[in-house]
């Protein structure tokens, strides 16, 4: 079997692997068990000097209920969902609808419709801020959840709908040619022949919607100004300037903006990278 | 209105509003104006399917033309437009804006960020998908080296804020330095080299994504030509770079382009880190200077952006386009 299994290597290759690839996972991991520790000491290891250490007492639950008592992280939480699960719904569908009519009609306009989708996927939102934020300024959406929902629809919708038109394609034609013959409805076709079969699809789509929306910073801080709107990921820098020089609060209230996806991301992951692979190389 | 109503009202009305819409339209194109009966039959059913495509396509094309096409060519005429919007410069704001140095300044990390970001994040990535591909536990060293992906740039900043702190007492660096008897710096203000520090995030979430998709190539490698490779005596980096890297020129050149373009409007971590102090502003957090205060020159950044990303977005229209002949 080519490559080999590396059980079957050199000693000395054996061993350098088993050596420098644990030292080189635990440095890329560095970072993040560092604030971790860190999110779990008691406020008076830091002021001592013991912050790599072990620490002098596990204070997780105290720490974690400090920052949602002495902030407004929970709301932060509550809009980053709130905006995060519509706009993975509403995407999700729009997509399939039109990444169907893309895939499945042959007609004039479906190729250069299809490029547009490919290069607005690209288009670097900074040219979007201005206009986007005037407009949401004169509809009275600015500055709340439904906005940023409507925003990361329509600019999510464009991948999504890449990522389903390249999927249909990808379907045996034959099945739905012959539906028609049976004198299905066109609709019926589409909810009961390829709704069923684009599942792997819609579940990777949601999975990438879902990080790549709870990630967002630049909409977040674009379109919304007060806290009633605001999700974790800009929540979180106004908490970093709230809880100055206390590390153990800044480190717990950023782990929490971080587990939503990184959950989603380990449940999840065969459908992530399954998306990011179809996405990238189609 | 409080915000789980509000999520709840637009589900509600998006998805709703969009499966009775299109219920509601085939229905009516089917049966009321395209009946499939009468003298007309087969016309009709033709004109019906004629049609029907615009009925899947038009909500999708209503949110993108708002949100997209109308905002593109909004930017580009409000750049023509003074800081208040009243009086029409011409490429008043680019001159002026080419003939600062605080532009220059982030126009030239932007192309250090651009050349290094996606250089480093493809390599890294194509040498662990091989490294780990030959290893037992290798898909749970991927899932450690992917986790960062899942990570917001504002979170991943937070955490490397521990690594550079300057305090020893914090940061992790400064804690080695001083451990080993050095004075403690502030890496973040060492000029040049704080730019490479801050594009080490951007490479430590990236390599992730390349090595995904990298190692499905390499799995998408013919085992024969290594096998042949093997037999006529080529050693491990002779396969790897002479037999399998060349049969995946084309994957590493999407790898490629999909970062360059993420890395050229990436504006979260300078933003974060250093709000662009200390000489490593990049051109979308320098937008950021004006976005309430400017709306003219930061339109034309905007578009400066933009066509600088156009030759990596074209040449990805035309791969799309020969993949699809």
């Amino acid at each position: 079997m080519f490559p080999k299994p590396i059980e079957k290597a050199s000693p000395a290759t054996q061993l350098s692997y088993k050596l420098f690839l644990p030292v080189a996972l635990f440095i890329w991991l560095l970072p993040m068990l560092a604030i971790v520790m860190t999110s779990i000491r008691p406020a008076a290891d830091i002021n001592s000097g013991n912050v790599f250490g072990w620490p002098s007492d596990f204070q997780m639950i105290e720490n974690y209920t400090a920052v949602f008592i002495q902030s407004e992280a929970w709301t932060y939480l509550k809009n980053s969902f709130w905006i995060t699960v519509p706009t993975m719904i509403i995407s999700v569908s729009l997509a399939c609808l039109a990444g169907y009519a893309l895939a499945i009609y042959k007609f004039r306009a479906a190729l250069p419709l299809f490029f547009i989708f490919v290069a607005g996927n690209f288009v670097p939102y900074q040219i979007l801020m201005v206009p986007v934020r005037d407009l949401s300024v004169k509809t009275g959406l600015y500055d709340t959840v439904t906005g940023l929902v409507l925003f990361h629809s329509a600019f999510q919708t464009g991948f999504c709908t890449l990522f389903m038109r390249n999927f249909i394609k990808a379907l045996p034609f034959d099945l739905i040619e012959s539906a028609r013959i049976e004198g299905v409805g066109e609709f019926r076709i589409f909810w009961y022949v390829v709704l069923p079969l684009v599942r792997p699809a819609i579940a990777a789509l949601a999975v990438l919607i879902f990080t790549f929306v709870w990630n967002d910073f630049f909409w977040a801080t674009v379109l919304t100004q007060g806290e009633a709107s605001k999700p974790i990921t800009a929540g979180v820098r106004a908490l970093n300037g709230q809880f100055v020089n206390n590390w153990h609060l800044v480190s717990a209230a950023s782990l929490l903006a971080a587990v939503p996806p990184v959950a989603m991301f380990f449940l999840m992951q065969k459908h992530f990278i399954a998306g990011l692979t179809l996405g990238a190389v189609k | 209105m409080n915000p789980a109503l509000q999520g709840l009202v637009t589900i509600f009305i998006g998805v709703g509003g969009c499966m009775a819409y299109f219920y509601v339209s085939n229905l009516i194109l089917d049966k009321v104006i395209y009946p499939a009966k009468g003298p007309n039959i087969s016309q009709n059913i033709n004109r019906a399917n004629l049609v029907r495509p615009w009925l899947f396509l038009l909500p999708v094309i209503i949110l993108l033309t708002l949100y997209l096409v109308y905002p593109v060519v909004g930017s580009f005429v409000r750049s023509l437009y003074n800081r208040s919007g009243d009086e029409f410069i011409g490429l008043g704001n680019y001159s002026s804006l080419i003939g600062s140095s605080d532009f220059r300044v982030a126009f030239f990390n932007n192309a250090l960020w651009a050349l290094v970001v996606p250089a480093l994040s493809t390599f890294l990535g194509l040498v662990i998908a091989q490294l780990t591909d030959r290893l037992s536990w290798g898909n749970i060293a991927k899932s450690i080296i992917f986790m960062p992906m899942a990570i917001s740039f504002v979170g991943a900043s937070l955490i490397w804020k521990f690594v550079y702190a300057p305090d020893p007492d914090i940061g992790l660096i400064n804690a080695i330095l001083t451990s080993f008897g050095m004075e403690a710096v502030d890496v973040l203000q060492i000029p040049f080299w704080n730019n490479l520090f801050l594009m080490v995030l951007l490479i430590w979430v990236q390599t992730g994504f390349a090595m995904v998709i990298l190692s499905a190539a390499l799995r998408g490698v013919p085992e024969e030509t290594i096998e042949a490779a093997i037999i006529d005596g080529a050693n491990p980096f002779q396969v790897f770079f002479k037999i399998q890297v060349p049969q995946i020129v084309a994957t590493i050149i999407v790898v490629w382009t999909t970062i360059t373009i993420g890395t050229l409007k990436i504006f979260d971590i300078v933003y974060a880190m250093t709000g662009g102090n200390f000489g490593t502003q990049i051109l979308p957090s320098y937008m950021m200077q004006f976005m309430f205060r400017d709306d003219g020159r930061a339109t034309a950044v905007a578009v400066l952006i933009m066509i600088i990303v156009s030759p990596v977005v074209i040449s990805n229209v035309r791969q799309a386009r020969k993949e699809l002949r």
